[in-house]
């Protein structure tokens, strides 16, 4: 009863969503959203009319001129920089706009460009002493915020009195400062626009990669061939440059030039940025986020201001704000990685039936043998990790190594070897179409094609993304085993959605189903998923009749079969369950049967465990991954069924010297051959009742051809 | 405490009325009369909001204001909400913006300098909210302006600056404000119109010190380094030159340098500096009385069945200057606290 509960509870209940939604970088936005969202409701609910579309777009206008300000700001501190003198330039463009406005007379568009080239040009001296003589950027914005004030106060004096007795009547300029379009203000429009471009420059664009990347690592980005120093003084200049476009609007809306213009606005902005989520440390940002904090702050000032709170305790507020937000990014960026894995392993309730173990003597099926005791050895210490063998008509030998090659061995000794292909990643299983190229799963990359003049292809990367998911499961993260259909169809099987490869002991502790199995048409060159929530699919055949695959569930312990024609297309049916051990590849007999290999044998501590998913879960956020308990892979075997799932025979290697864990095996003109994935060496033995002729690829295309 | 001393006095009516009543009964039959003008203007009052945007909170100009404010306008049930810029005129343009789309009867505008708020004070009445300025008031002119007049305080000011240095240096210095201030502005131009009358007299330095204390000690500072037989300061409000004669008395020339300012009158801020020396002159627009002169507009105007915008007048303040021979008398400055009670 309790038992059935707890099935109940872990399979309606969708633990493995928190982790997947904290590690999308999309939570970081949408946490300073709900805070905008929670401003905005408190604000409306403690002042009638808050959000009343004339108030929205008062505020609008506001927003979108330090908004301006801010994605200038944004965009330095993404490159990984700070401009303090924002508030300077914000004052000095101010007065440049409607100096030549109010005294030189000149025509609005020519005062629009001159004060966003002058904004620029001021931008461009922090962006020439911090990008190309590379001074700090905080002691240098501190310092040209000083100088740009200082020369703001001398120009005021004189001037400030012609420009305060000045009224500007331009319709133009009116426009600008208090006119919209459809009750949405001027400049709130120009923001959009700017915001999306920018969206698309950060996102889309080279330029805006670059940006990121030096953000990130100011080195690596170096290394790669970025212009460092040029992008950060373009960064700097188009911070002014944006900073002169809000501080033209502000002009256009007050004609001010006051001493207090941009006093302190600095933190204003900074507060914004950081409160939307661009981090301090650079690399991490987007325009969402800077518009996000900078809606935040204003609501916040001017709801405050409008319940009639005292100034200075509203400086107090954003001042508060600014570093409680500074601490969560400094936190958060800290511990990220940390608390994501420890929220994001979640395991499972999986419940296996009573276990029949292989010990000698208890008359099981599995009883251990010591057949593999005669094993010749191929490539002993030369080859590492050949987790798939297989061999083409001519007798030689491929299997793939951890160092991302597929190697070949010459028959007959198989003592000659060369590298036949480079890919990258690590290959998996492998298989040939009919017309000799080699097919091979490589995890962490996808579906590759060698072919026979050894020219590497990609076939697939990626699948339909499915609806409900939060990680975004269309890349393939683990390919791991392949067979060929007749119509030239791949099916093949992808462990593991939610870890990598070389977590896939994590993917076992979790015994979700989190693996699928996936079609590749050649033909059309499309992919797609067929079946979903697998226990870590892994090998794959196709079976003799030509409209099913049989496949292995690693931590199901089973083997199942999957129509993909005829009568039953699209059914699964289970052909052996309650294995005991966990099943890799599965390949092709010489006398009509089936090879399985076994990589593992359960044990009853992880049976147990199994059934209890509360205790692995408190293992996997106490106890260090190396303490975890982990499924043993210390000993495993070969054997045979037939097309009733029936086990026929089996093979084991009792000394545990050669081939203690067999991920697949190869049956060749007599011959078994024999990789694994911690190993380092083949394995060849000579069968006694086979087929000396049999050739995998013989049995499988000549017969259909 | 009104609270008590009406229900004091309704009660010492009844039992006069009751006296009365008992003694002569049947020879007064006769009733009180009905003044039929109270009844519409408590009507017109009640419920009604003013919004109050000063350039900053926290100094005595504008605690006073609101202070008077409140006691006058708050027992006819009306509601006096503060927007305070802080000092910014951005904020303080906002403030107003928010005030207008909630429809006040009256604003009370503090303008940080001529020109800011022009357009929305034109925008507030056309929309129907009476614009009271106080103090600073804006290049366009609304239904009422409450104030000093700025040209007379330069006048004043800088004529006895002038009158103190006749015989010795000439040499004088200005401190100004905010410079697109009204109250700087325009003071600026009194100077001016004194110094025009009087060529001998030379100014060292005229300099903005945004009225900011610490700004005016560190320009005054300076301009004493250099002028040591400086004979006079005009200062443009004493809660900004603290700072002014601050600096004077560091280098020893409290008597010698004529400082004259203006401002609120406050007991702290005027008095108490003249009577100590720091001011020889500062000339006081008496705080509660503009407080006073602003709320009997308001509830002229709220009473009125008057159109924002249809009349435009001005309440200029009668300046009280304050000097040693006066800064003793109890009366001649006001006080924050007390005003606030």
């Amino acid at each position: 009863m309790k038992e059935v509960v707890l099935r109940l509870r872990y399979r309606y209940w969708p633990d493995h969503l928190l982790g997947e939604i904290l590690s999308k970088r999309w939570t970081e936005t949408a946490i300073p959203v709900i805070v905008l969202l929670l401003v905005a409701f408190a604000f409306s609910e403690a002042i009638p009319g808050f959000l009343s579309p004339n108030s929205l777009a008062d505020t609008a206008r506001q927003a979108a001129e330090i908004g301006f300000v801010v994605l200038g700001m944004a965009l330095v501190i993404v490159v990984g920089g700070i401009d303090l003198s924002v508030g300077s330039m914000f004052a000095l463009t101010d007065f440049c706009a409607l100096f030549c406005l109010d005294v030189l007379n000149l025509p609005v568009p020519a005062v629009a460009v001159i004060t966003i080239v002058f904004g620029a040009l001021l931008g461009a001296v922090n962006g020439f002493l911090i990008g190309y003589l590379r001074l700090r950027a905080f002691i240098t914005t501190l310092i040209t915020l000083i100088i740009y004030r200082s020369a703001y106060d001398l120009l005021l004096f004189d001037y400030s009195n012609t420009i305060a007795a000045a009224f500007p009547d331009d319709a133009v300029w009116d426009f600008m400062g208090g006119g919209g379009v459809f009750g949405v203000p001027s400049v709130a429009l120009l923001y959009a626009m700017v915001a999306i471009f920018g969206h698309v420059f950060m996102t889309r664009l080279r330029p805006g990669w670059h940006i990121t990347a030096i953000g990130g690592s100011r080195r690596s980005a170096y290394n790669s061939g970025v212009a460092v120093r040029r992008t950060i003084a373009r960064c700097y200049a188009a911070s002014g440059a944006l900073t002169a476009v809000g501080a033209l609007f502000f002009a256009a809306r007050l004609s001010t030039v006051g001493g207090d213009v941009g006093v302190g606005l600095e933190v204003t902005v900074l507060t914004a940025a950081v409160l939307g989520g661009i981090s301090l440390g650079g690399g991490r940002g987007s325009v969402a986020r800077a518009l996000v904090g900078t809606l935040i702050v204003l609501l916040i000032t001017n709801g405050l201001t409008t319940l009639s709170v005292r100034g200075g305790v509203n400086r107090m507020v954003l001042a508060g704000i600014l570093l409680v937000a500074a601490t969560i990014d400094i936190r958060w960026l800290k511990n990220r990685t940390r608390i994501i894995a420890k929220v994001y392993v979640s395991p499972t309730f999986h419940h296996m039936p009573a276990l029949l173990g292989p010990r000698v003597g208890q008359g099981s099926r599995f009883e251990q043998n010591d057949k593999l005791k005669d094993v010749s050895l191929i490539g002993l210490g030369r080859i590492e990790a050949p987790e798939d063998v297989i061999l083409d008509r001519h007798d030689n030998l491929y299997a793939g190594s951890r160092h991302g090659d597929i190697i070949r061995f010459f028959p007959p000794d198989y003592e000659k070897m060369e590298v036949y292909a480079h890919i990258g990643g690590q290959p998996l299983g492998m298989a040939f179409d009919r017309d000799d190229n080699l097919y091979v799963c490589i995890g962490g990359m996808g579906l590759y094609r060698i072919t026979p003049d050894r020219r590497v292809e990609k076939a697939t990367d990626e699948t339909n993304r499915s609806l409900y998911s939060v990680n975004d499961d269309s890349r393939l993260r683990l390919a791991d085993d392949l067979d060929i259909a007749d119509d030239g169809r791949i099916f093949f099987s992808e462990a593991t959605v939610r870890y990598e490869m070389h977590e896939w002991p994590v993917d076992g502790l979790e015994a979700r189903g989190n693996g699928r199995i996936i079609c590749y048409d050649p033909a059309t060159k499309t992919t797609r998923t067929v079946l979903r929530g697998l226990k870590f699919p892994n090998g794959i055949c196709v079976s003799r009749n030509g409209q099913s695959i049989l496949f292995a569930e690693t931590w199901g312990c089973c083997i199942k079969r999957y129509w993909f024609e005829g009568p039953k297309k699209g059914r699964v049916e289970m052909l052996i369950d309650n294995l005991p051990g966990f099943p890799d590849n599965i390949n092709l007999s010489s006398d009509g049967n089936y090879w399985l290999a076994m990589v593992g044998m359960r044990s009853p501590a992880l049976d147990l465990a199994w059934r209890m998913p509360g205790f692995r879960r408190r293992m996997a956020k106490r106890v260090p991954l190396d303490e975890w308990l982990f499924p043993n892979i210390n000993t495993g075997c070969v054997l045979r069924f037939n097309e009733a799932g029936d086990i026929l025979e089996t093979y084991w290697d009792q000394a545990g010297v050669n081939h203690p864990m067999i991920t697949s095996m190869r049956e060749h003109k007599g011959y078994l051959y024999l990789g694994g994935i911690m190993n380092n060496r083949i394995g060849r033995l000579k069968l006694g009742k086979a087929d000396p002729d049999f050739v995998q690829y013989e049995t499988r295309w000549r017969k259909s051809a | 405490m009104t609270h008590s001393i009406t229900t004091r006095w309704v009660g010492r009516l009844v039992a006069l009325s009751a006296l009365v009543c008992a003694l002569a009964a049947p020879a007064f039959a006769q009733k009180g009369l009905d003044e039929p003008f109270q009844g519409p203007f408590k009507k017109a009052l009640a419920g009604k909001t003013v919004g109050y945007v000063p350039v900053a909170m926290n100094f005595d100009l504008t605690e006073g204001w609101f202070a008077v404010l409140k006691r006058e306008l708050e027992p006819y049930g009306m509601k006096v909400v503060v927007r305070d810029a802080n000092w910014s005129t951005n904020a303080g343009a906002q403030a107003i913006t928010t005030l207008i789309s909630e429809k006040p009867a009256v604003i009370v505008v503090h303008n940080p300098d001529v020109q800011t708020y022009a357009k929305l004070i034109q925008r507030a009445e056309k929309e129907g909210i009476f614009i009271i300025q106080i103090n600073m008031g804006s290049a366009f002119r609304s239904t009422a302006f409450v104030g000093a007049n700025w040209i007379e305080i330069g006048e004043r000011d800088t004529q006895a600056v002038v009158d103190f240095c006749k015989g010795k240096s000439n040499k004088i210095a200005v401190v100004q404000g905010a410079l697109s201030a009204a109250a700087s502005a325009y003071t600026l131009k009194g100077v001016e119109n004194v110094l025009a009358k009087n060529p001998d007299v030379k100014v060292v330095s005229s300099q903005a010190a945004d009225w900011d204390a610490a700004k005016a000690k560190a320009i005054t500072q300076t301009v004493l380094k250099q002028n040591p037989d400086l004979c006079g300061i005009v200062g443009f409000w004493d809660g900004m030159d603290i700072g002014t004669a601050a600096a004077v008395k560091e280098a020893g020339l409290t008597g010698k340098v004529f400082v004259a300012t203006s401002g609120g009158g406050e007991q702290k801020g005027a008095c108490d500096l003249v009577k100590s020396g720091a001011f020889d002159l500062d000339l006081s627009y008496d705080v509660p009385t503009q407080g006073a002169d602003m709320a009997a507009l308001v509830k002229w105007l709220v009473s009125s069945d008057m159109k924002p915008g249809t009349v435009k007048g001005s309440v200029y303040t009668t300046l009280i200057p304050v000097t040693k021979a006066n800064a003793g008398i109890d009366g001649t400055c006001w006080k924050l606290e007390r005003l606030k009670q």
